[in-house]
């Protein structure tokens, strides 16, 4: 298309280097949920994501973690189909791992949970704050758009997770409830 | 280039208004053909039909054309002191077919704010004269609702019943009742039983993902099935470029690229714009000419001016108890019109409604309130389905400040240009909308909330763009006269959004289809003089 905006911060127009992800990402339709296997990042870049991803939504009684349910294959699809979001993520994932060999003196992959998360902590305050919420946004979105997620809430929460692709039936509207307000003055203006 | 036979009324935009001009004027018998620059929705693609309804809307359904970019989009930039995050769809139907459904009258004070508050305009016609186009439009959507509100003049009985209140309806008619406030049961556009080979809405919520039940009475559901059996002639994919006069100054038609983007033209005795308040101002100031230097039917100078997008926000509530959020209408079962008139105890003029909506889903609450790390679930269990939302909604008042401007830097897909918005509040504004979000946490509070939290006045949300070629009876004040007619030319016709002089308090829907019937039988009415 014939236009890049920013809509936050007023009239501007994404710089040619960093584009904007919020904008970027309407161009990415990417279904939840689907096996795919990772065609951006290599090996070393898909592991480190992975982790990523595990950190920002850990494991939680029966719902996994984000890694586990195909987050950071998600994102490698979505900067498949966006490339101008590919050098956030690649920079990203190179300084949080030069970050985790100077701090740990280890793969960010090979670290603890504990460790992880203070890394990323830090990446976020002294790093790149940008490409770490968008990493953090497309997260959550493979975490809360995934089936197994979803199913997963009721037991917790109530939540019936797949009840907005059922609906059913609920009480109709009991027209008693109204008495007092019926029984009140008219309330509009007559002109 | 290729020219069509001339038919008796072109109607460009085939939204909430174009759909209803289309339909009544086809009813009375007239040969109409419809311009629509995008494309019948794909219901198989809308976002609800997926389990990943969530991220399919913040993507490909994304309300902000500048994320979407369909092919029908054009880019859409924001200016100002509170710039607006504008919401629209290119599509049959309109914006519609991503709207929510509340569907409220006008008060009958909404017609005549300068006259009894000293502020904003009158309008040239009054509630009573739109209230016959009101009830026509009723029956033909399927309102949902009940008859008999205090807070308005009387009524007919609706089509259908109010939806279900659900929980957390009945946890706010209780807080109503405590407080003994006026409310009733939200008049929504949705079918909530069979209705004209529609079906019953199922309560699958979140309604402006697209209802794959096709219970949410959007245009392409409503008007077009019928319009289209009365033989109008709907072209998709086709961008309007300009509208045509002829040497006597009259309308002849439109010039537009079709989906390949070859040139054509369509003819027409009247001509109709009816492409909401962003789209209806560009294309009249694309159509300038040596006679309309600013613009087609500018002469007033207030084509793209007065800009409205009402005064929103939401309040939210966390509750202890569960509360069934996932399921009902999304929009709001019950609404209260407590505040909706000016009352002189209060620092500002005018009013505003509420309507209590379910909390927020999944995604949407995770990307609120959920911090990532090892807090991150304790934080998302003890709200998901533990929230109750307040929708606010209040009159924003018409300044000539706030206004739209073609954009040539940035252009559409065939090189035709963008827009950009300037919109401040107005000082009147951020009173009512202080007022506003205080009554709205009053309420979850008299509800039992533990907690609530709200949104403020920022970003402005730009779900309804108003007033851009407003109507009014003197030519130097209005851009059309009482029947949506030009000052400036006779045979063209301005109606949708952009129509309304002032905002109202409410969501506009209704308020547009109405004015938009009312339209369409004066064009039939007067068809001797085309």
């Amino acid at each position: 298309m014939a236009y890049d905006r920013k809509q936050e911060g007023g009239h501007k127009v994404a710089q040619a280097n960093r584009p904007d992800y919020r904008l970027e990402v309407g161009r990415a339709e990417v279904p939840v949920g689907e096996p795919r296997a990772f065609a951006v990042l290599d090996a070393a870049r898909a592991a480190t994501l992975t982790a990523w991803v595990a950190t920002l939504i850990p494991a939680d009684g029966d719902r996994p973690d984000a890694g586990a349910l195909g987050a950071a294959e998600y994102i490698d699809a979505t900067v498949s189909k966006v490339p101008s979001l590919r050098p956030a993520l690649l920079t990203a994932l190179d300084l949080v791992e030069r970050i985790a060999q100077t701090k740990a003196h280890k793969a960010f992959a090979e670290c603890s949970t504990d460790e992880r998360e203070l890394l990323l902590r830090e990446f976020q305050r002294d790093g790149d704050a940008d490409s770490f919420q968008m990493i953090s946004d497309f997260t959550y979105e493979a975490y809360y758009g995934h089936p197994d997620v979803l199913a997963s809430l009721e037991a917790t929460t109530g939540w019936k997770g797949l009840g907005p692709m059922k609906g059913g039936p609920m009480k109709p509207f009991d027209p008693s409830l109204l008495a007092r307000v019926k029984a009140l003055p008219p309330r509009w203006r007559k002109v | 280039m290729s020219a069509e036979p001339r038919a008796d009324v072109l109607v460009i935009g085939s939204g909430a208004s174009g759909a209803a001009i289309c339909k009544r004027l086809s009813d009375h018998g007239a040969k109409v053909v419809c311009l629509e620059q995008g494309d019948w929705i794909d219901r198989a693609r809308l976002p609800k039909a997926h389990v990943d309804w969530e991220v399919r809307g913040r993507r490909h359904w994304a309300a902000n054309p500048n994320v979407r970019r369909w092919p029908s989009d054009y880019p859409v930039g924001s200016e100002g002191e509170d710039p607006i995050d504008v919401y629209m769809y290119n599509a049959v139907g309109g914006s519609q077919v991503g709207f929510a459904g509340n569907y409220w009258r006008f008060a009958p004070s909404d017609f005549k704010v300068k006259t009894l508050d000293g502020v904003g305009v009158d309008w040239p016609l009054t509630y009573e004269e739109l209230a016959p186009y009101y009830t026509i439009n009723e029956a033909e959507i399927g309102l949902a609702g009940l008859a008999g509100d205090p807070c308005g003049p009387e009524r007919e009985p609706l089509p259908n019943p109010p939806a279900p209140l659900g929980r957390p309806g009945e946890l706010l008619v209780d807080a109503y009742e405590k407080l003994g406030w006026y409310w009733w049961p939200t008049e929504q556009s949705i079918t909530t039983q069979a209705y004209r080979g529609r079906p019953a809405c199922d309560n699958r919520g979140w309604c402006t993902f697209g209802c794959p039940q096709g219970s949410l009475s959007t245009a392409d559901l409503t008007y077009w099935p019928g319009a289209l059996k009365n033989g109008v002639e709907l072209r998709t994919n086709a961008r309007v470029r300009e509208i045509i006069l002829g040497s006597d100054g009259r309308a002849v038609g439109a010039r537009y690229y079709d989906q390949d983007g070859v040139i054509r033209e369509a003819h027409a005795a009247v001509v109709v714009v009816a492409c909401g308040g962003l789209g209806t101002p560009r294309l009249l100031k694309m159509s300038a000419s040596p006679a309309h230097p600013d613009g087609l039917a500018n002469s007033s100078g207030l084509v793209g001016k007065n800009l409205m997008v009402h005064v929103q926000s939401f309040a939210t509530g966390q509750f202890e108890q569960p509360v069934d959020g996932w399921r009902g209408t999304w929009g709001g079962t019950v609404s209260t019109r407590q505040f909706y008139e000016t009352d002189a105890e209060r620092d500002y003029v005018r009013g505003f409604i509420m309507s209590g909506c379910p909390g927020w889903s999944p995604l949407n609450l995770a990307l609120q309130i959920a911090p990532w790390g090892s807090g991150h679930h304790a934080a998302f269990n003890e709200r998901l389905n533990h929230e109750i939302s307040m929708y606010m909604c209040g009159e924003d008042l018409p300044e000539e400040s706030n206004r739209v401007e073609l954009d040539w830097d940035h252009l559409d897909a065939f090189g035709m240009p963008g827009l950009i918005t300037h919109h401040a509040l107005h000082e009147n504004s951020k009173r009512l909308g202080k007022d506003m979000i205080a009554h709205g946490r009053q309420v979850l509070e008299a509800a039992g909330a533990m907690s609530v939290r709200d949104f403020g006045l920022a970003p402005i949300w730009g779900w309804h763009l108003l007033g851009t070629a407003r109507m009014g009876t003197d030519p130097k004040t209005s851009v059309t006269d009482a029947f949506n007619q030009a000052h400036d030319v006779p045979n063209l016709f301005i109606a949708d959004s952009s129509s309304m002089p002032t905002s109202g308090g409410v969501n506009p829907s209704h308020t547009i289809q109405a004015l938009a019937l009312r339209c369409a039988d004066h064009i039939w009415e007067k068809r001797r003089d085309w």
